[in-house]
């Protein structure tokens, strides 16, 4: 505790204040019994507005609440009686005083940050948290008795923030700054104060290399800003997406952003491409060595063959030799080294995008489905269309609706259900694969097909040329039709959630690509490896023309299945309405589409090039067809969910698919023998090994050697680095199971702790209601005792068991009672007495148990061990007193009236039942809070019981005791 | 965008892009669209308060269901009014902004849903939560038993300290599972 804590607390000055004599005058009881209504909504922002200002009084005096609690003080100051009590409180208070000062005066008001970074910014961190959180259960009258102590509280959280802040580094505090849970101006508040204690800091210890280093790290700073703002300039569509989120909200929106996101990640491999194997290239020689009877004709566009064949577009346009400029440029090092890396490097990004998207949006995601929560918490706060705000609150509230009925009926199937879904599931199942693999069947007969009929790309005719534009045409047609095959199954299908249908249906889509893909693969690594002589090239033109095809089957997907079902759902059928964006169609599109660049990126550097343009064109397609014809989704949500599935299928069966067809290329398969830069090579990687061969007669570069030798050619280098990453695998795997372990004991314990809670709740309360009965005129004396014990126990004890003292405080009001109501009978007294004695001992012990829990913070359980002997103790003496109370049933009788009489008056008081419950557990909050700050106190520095946050949690436990005994006078 | 610039002034700038999630462009974007509320001379003075109807006719909360909370919850005004400076106003935007922190997302919704400014949201709050969400008109609005109903089963989802009531804590525990959260408490100028 900290000295600021008998400021005004305890100060009797303070109570007598010209400005509370005030607030007194225009008290009124008017408003005890719900002090929320009296409580002004400005309080909120007023009391957390900073303390340096003079707003305190004035808040007070303003807020209407502010009278009763005046009420309650003057009944206490204007005591007629017992004025040796009140000198006896003086006396203690003044010796309270002084222990304190001599105690704890001449330590330091706070402890300097130390090195312990982490632990402070948790605790300052909690500090904002609680400076927010102590405002809206305390009304403002309540501020009116502690002001200065809450000023002087926050005064000295404030000083402790802007020192941790100052010692931190720039860059930490600017983010922690704008972390604080604060308004603008209190930010800004924080942020000068440390600024100006950093400069007074300065003046003092100025040092030429401190200046400077503040110097580069301001200009670094403001370099990093510049280059986010650039970014943002650069932000491509940032208007129409805008425009799509207002409208469609953002789980259409994700489509966009995912197309976005492609968009960038081919103009990268594209720059790549182009810089490290196409520029060089032209340079050297800007003329591509086309033969004499080829020309542009035209069907090159769609087919990629013929003219295109000789440029630069294809693997085949590409010479193997070393370029002699300025520098010697080896081309076959470059194709191979940009092709490696690009995929590398494609791969670290899927990667690193999947994981961070994997941890924002699974890591205590649960299969609840349609929980009503995560109905409320989806409202999109983008959407700012006047139509899209009403459909989407007709869509909410329809899955509200929808969300209570299935709670209500949900009941298991029967058996023959059961077995009819499960026959259906099966069914389908069977359907869509048996339709996959002959789709695949069919694609690798035509296949064979046309390679019987094809020759050499020399001299085609125009007709030879179309031909080979069937199989894409085939490809693109399948995968348009097939989907909606697929579809309907899936309206048939009865899956118990949505979700699993989504995914089914996903997973039905990934499959048939990813066997027409291998298909396609497995015809080029065997049947086109074999025949042709320029076979990378071949297969460059034959992933031209899927691309090409794609993108033109992907316009006539839009044309169909989004503008001819919108006529039909408007004009013919008007059951079927308007259609809803499919984005997980969509989306497994665009996946196909990247999948397709990624393989031909071996083939045909190039590809990327015309994967822009296609994207492009697409986004601008997509952007009309969805806000001419599409209506936004019904189902929000998931959209997050969504997007991380996705990422994970781009990389794994699509990415990594690519990489190893393309790898399996480099690695076996033999290289064309006339056209290539790999020509003459076994196959693509001996590169490597021939530049090992030069690199070893030149003596500065044998580290190469070494690695080319003992890490990249070595088995043993792969089994051990294989063998490592098993084991850190299993580790991880293992730690993850502990954490769900943890969560899952840590969540039981917040309900068992919830349990006690209720329980303790519901045995005060049950005491609260046969103890609220007592004779009305013992009211003044009853608060003078209890405010007697109220600055003993502050001064005795940093810990405020405000519950035992309550407890305590009634005890011995009712042993007092029991001497006032029965005249002066001496047995009586002498057992009532005995009563007290054992909520004495009870107290002491609660004490003690407490004490014991500063050594042993573990058991925290202990206070409420404590607290239950203290029932325990009281309850006995309840009894005893009853045995002895037969003198005085005419006191009994009154005291069962007004029993009845509160009864009456706790059911006309409807907003608050149980005024007293509630106060109740405000005292236990504040009673937790209060033990866990002391905890958190004594267990770093146990001598240092002086900071401030324990003594705050003591001031709102204050707060709260105040407040329940205020509700108690009220309640008589 | 040049004269807007001049008019903030650098160091003020700077310093707003310390104390927020925005970037300068955006702060700048801010700025024109907050002075465009205003009349010409009130654009001289600095801090000056716009009032709640005037900021309600920016097309991003003019349909937003909850745009007289969100006023009233980033107002500094003393007399509650609903009315923003320009600081209330990128507090706003900041916390709406796309790198505001899950921390401080969820705070500023529970604020925004305890409609009582109590600190805990209760089943009026939630009454009034769920209105706002399906809007007022009599299809849409729930009767009086599936709201007791829903209100139920929102406790029964998320208070775990069974105290008939949805405090911070226990909000930030529900928004943590739904992940669609973050992504959806969003506004873009």
């Amino acid at each position: 505790m900290t000295s600021y804590s008998n400021g005004g607390f305890f100060n009797h000055a303070y109570h007598d204040s010209e400005t509370l004599e005030m607030d007194r005058r225009h008290s009124s009881k008017t408003h005890h019994t719900n002090p929320y209504a009296s409580h002004d909504p400005a309080s909120w922002g007023e009391s957390s507005e900073f303390p340096g200002q003079t707003h305190g009084y004035d808040a007070v005096g303003r807020a209407p609440g502010g009278g009763w609690q005046g009420e309650s003080w003057r009944g206490r100051e204007s005591l007629p009686t017992r004025p040796d009590s009140t000198r006896q409180h003086d006396r203690n208070h003044s010796t309270f005083r002084t222990d304190r000062d001599s105690q704890y005066g001449r330590a330091p008001p706070y402890q300097l940050p130390s090195s312990v970074s982490g632990n402070m910014t948790m605790r300052w961190r909690r500090i904002a948290v609680r400076r927010m959180s102590m405002f809206p259960d305390a009304d403002p009258a309540h501020v009116a008795f502690t002001e200065d102590a809450i000023k002087n509280e926050m005064e000295n959280e404030e000083q402790d923030l802007v020192k941790e802040l100052v010692a931190m580094s720039t860059r930490d505090r600017i983010r922690t700054i704008r972390d604080l849970l604060m308004s603008f101006e209190e930010k800004k508040h924080i942020r000068r104060q440390v600024e100006a204690l950093k400069s007074s800091y300065k003046s003092r210890q100025f040092t030429r290399l401190a200046d400077f280093s503040e110097n580069v790290s301001l200009s670094v700073r403001r370099a990093g800003y510049t280059i986010k703002s650039t970014r943002q300039t650069l932000e491509l569509w940032q208007g129409i997406m805008k425009e799509i989120g207002g409208k469609f909200g953002s789980s259409v929106l994700s489509y966009f952003v995912f197309l976005k996101w492609l968009l960038m990640f081919n103009i990268f491999s594209f720059l790549v491409n182009f810089g490290f194997i196409t520029i060089p290239l032209l340079v050297h020689d800007p003329s591509p060595n086309i033969p004499q009877n080829v020309s542009f004709r035209g069907l090159e566009l769609l087919s990629g063959a013929g003219y295109f064949t000789y440029t630069v577009m294809y693997y085949g346009g590409y010479s193997n030799e070393t370029l002699e400029g300025l520098v010697e440029y080896n081309m076959q090092l470059a194709y191979f080294f940009t092709i490696a890396v690009y995929m590398v490097l494609c791969g670290i990004a899927l990667i690193f995008s999947m994981a961070s998207s994997f941890r924002q949006n699974y890591v205590v995601a649960e299969s609840v489905s349609n929980s009503a929560w995560q109905l409320l918490c989806s409202w999109d706060f983008s959407v700012t269309n006047d139509k899209a705000v009403r459909q989407r609150r007709n869509n909410l509230s329809v899955q509200l609706k929808e969300s209570l009925s299935e709670k209500a009926q949900r009941e298991l199937p029967t058996r023959s259900e059961k077995l009819k879904h499960f026959g259906i599931h099966f069914g389908s199942w069977i359907l869509s694969t048996g339709l996959t693999v002959g789709c695949g069947a069919s694609i690798y007969y035509l296949c064979r097909y046309e390679q019987q009929r094809a020759t050499d790309t020399e001299n085609w005719s125009l007709s030879q040329e179309a031909e080979t534009l069937l199989v894409p045409f085939v490809v693109s047609l399948m995968n348009l039709v097939i989907p909606l095959f697929y579809s309907l199954f899936n309206k048939f299908e009865h899956y118990s959630s949505q979700r699993t249908q989504i995914y089914a249906l996903v997973v039905r889509n990934v499959f048939l690509r990813m066997v027409i893909l291998a298909v396609l693969c497995y015809y080029w690594m065997n049947v086109v490896a074999e025949k042709f002589s320029c076979w990378e090239s071949v297969v460059g033109q034959a992933l031209y023309r899927l691309v090409i095809f794609d993108f033109l089957f992907l316009m006539l997907g839009s044309f169909f299945g989004e503008f001819l079902s919108n006529v039909i759902g408007t004009r013919l059928l008007l059951s079927l309405g308007i259609p809803e964006f499919d984005v997980a169609r969509n989306v497994l599109e665009l996946i196909y589409a990247q999948t397709l660049a990624w393989i031909g990126i071996y083939f045909s550097p190039l590809l990327p090039a015309i994967q822009i343009l296609k994207l492009f064109l697409l986004f601008y397609l997509k952007k009309v067809s969805l806000t001419q014809n599409c209506q936004p989704p019904r189902r929000s949500g998931r959209a997050a969910q969504m997007q991380t599935i996705f990422i994970f299928l781009l990389f794994f069966p699509f990415f990594v698919g690519a990489l190893s067809m393309v790898a399996y290329t480099a690695w076996t398969l033999n290289p064309s023998e006339q056209c290539g830069p790999f020509r003459g090579f076994n196959n693509t990687f001996s590169v490597v090994g021939v530049w090992m061969a030069e690199l070893e007669e030149i003596s500065s570069s044998q580290w190469a050697v070494w690695i080319y030798q003992n890490v990249i050619r070595s088995e043993i280098f792969y089994f051990l680095g294989t063998l490592i990453i098993i084991v850190i695998i299993y580790i991880f795997w293992h730690v993850t199971k502990g954490r769900q372990e943890l969560i899952r004991l840590l969540r039981q314990q917040i309900i068992n702790e919830g349990k006690d809670k209720s329980f303790l709740l519901e045995k005060l309360h049950d005491l609260q209601k046969s103890n609220l009965s007592r004779n009305p005129k013992q009211k003044k004396q009853k608060e003078h005792t209890k405010r007697h014990l109220d600055d003993r126990s502050s001064s005795s004890h940093s810990s405020s068991n405000a519950m035992v003292q309550a407890l305590l405080a009634r005890q011995q009001f009712e042993g007092e009672e029991r001497r006032n109501a029965g005249g002066v009978p001496v047995p009586s007294d002498i057992s009532t007495s005995s009563a007290v004695m054992q909520a004495m001992v009870a107290r002491q012990r609660a004490e003690r148990e407490q004490d014991d829990l500063y050594h042993m913070p573990d058991e925290y359980s202990s206070p409420d061990s404590a607290l239950a002997q203290a029932f325990a103790a009281r309850q006995r003496a309840k009894a005893q007193e009853s045995d002895e109370d037969n003198g005085s049933s005419a006191v009994m009788q009154a005291m069962q009236a007004r029993q009845r009489a509160e009864a009456d008056r706790g059911l006309d008081t409807g907003d608050l039942p149980f005024p007293v419950s509630n106060v109740m557990i405000q005292v236990m909050q504040a009673r937790q809070r209060a033990e866990e700050e002391d905890r958190i106190q004594w267990v770093p520095a146990p001598s240092q019981n002086t900071a401030p946050p324990g003594s705050s949690a003591l001031i709102q436990a204050m707060l709260a005791r105040r407040e329940a005994q205020n509700e108690y006078d009220d309640g008589y | 965008m040049g004269t807007t610039a001049s008019q903030l002034g650098k160091d003020v700038l700077s310093e707003y892009q310390e104390l927020t999630f925005l970037t300068k462009q955006e702060i700048l974007l801010a700025h024109k669209r907050f002075s465009e509320l205003l009349s010409k001379e009130e654009r001289d003075r600095p801090d000056t308060r716009v009032p709640m109807e005037k900021i309600l006719t920016l097309p991003e909360l003019k349909s937003n269901p909850f745009r007289q909370r969100i006023c009233q919850v980033f107002s500094t005004s003393d007399r509650k009014d609903g009315s923003l400076t320009f600081e209330d106003f990128l507090d706003l935007l900041s916390a709406f902004s796309d790198s505001a922190t899950l921390e401080i997302k969820s705070h500023y919704a529970f604020r925004i849903f305890d409609f009582d400014d109590d600190g805990t949201l209760d089943t009026g709050d939630l009454e009034k939560l769920v209105n706002c969400l399906t809007g007022e008109t009599d299809e849409t609005r729930l009767t009086t038993d599936e709201m007791r109903q829903l209100i139920n089963n929102i406790l029964e989802e998320s208070d775990i300290d069974k105290d008939g009531t949805v405090n911070l804590s226990e909000f930030q525990h529900v928004i943590s599972r739904s992940p669609d959260f973050v992504s959806s408490f969003k506004i873009v100028l």
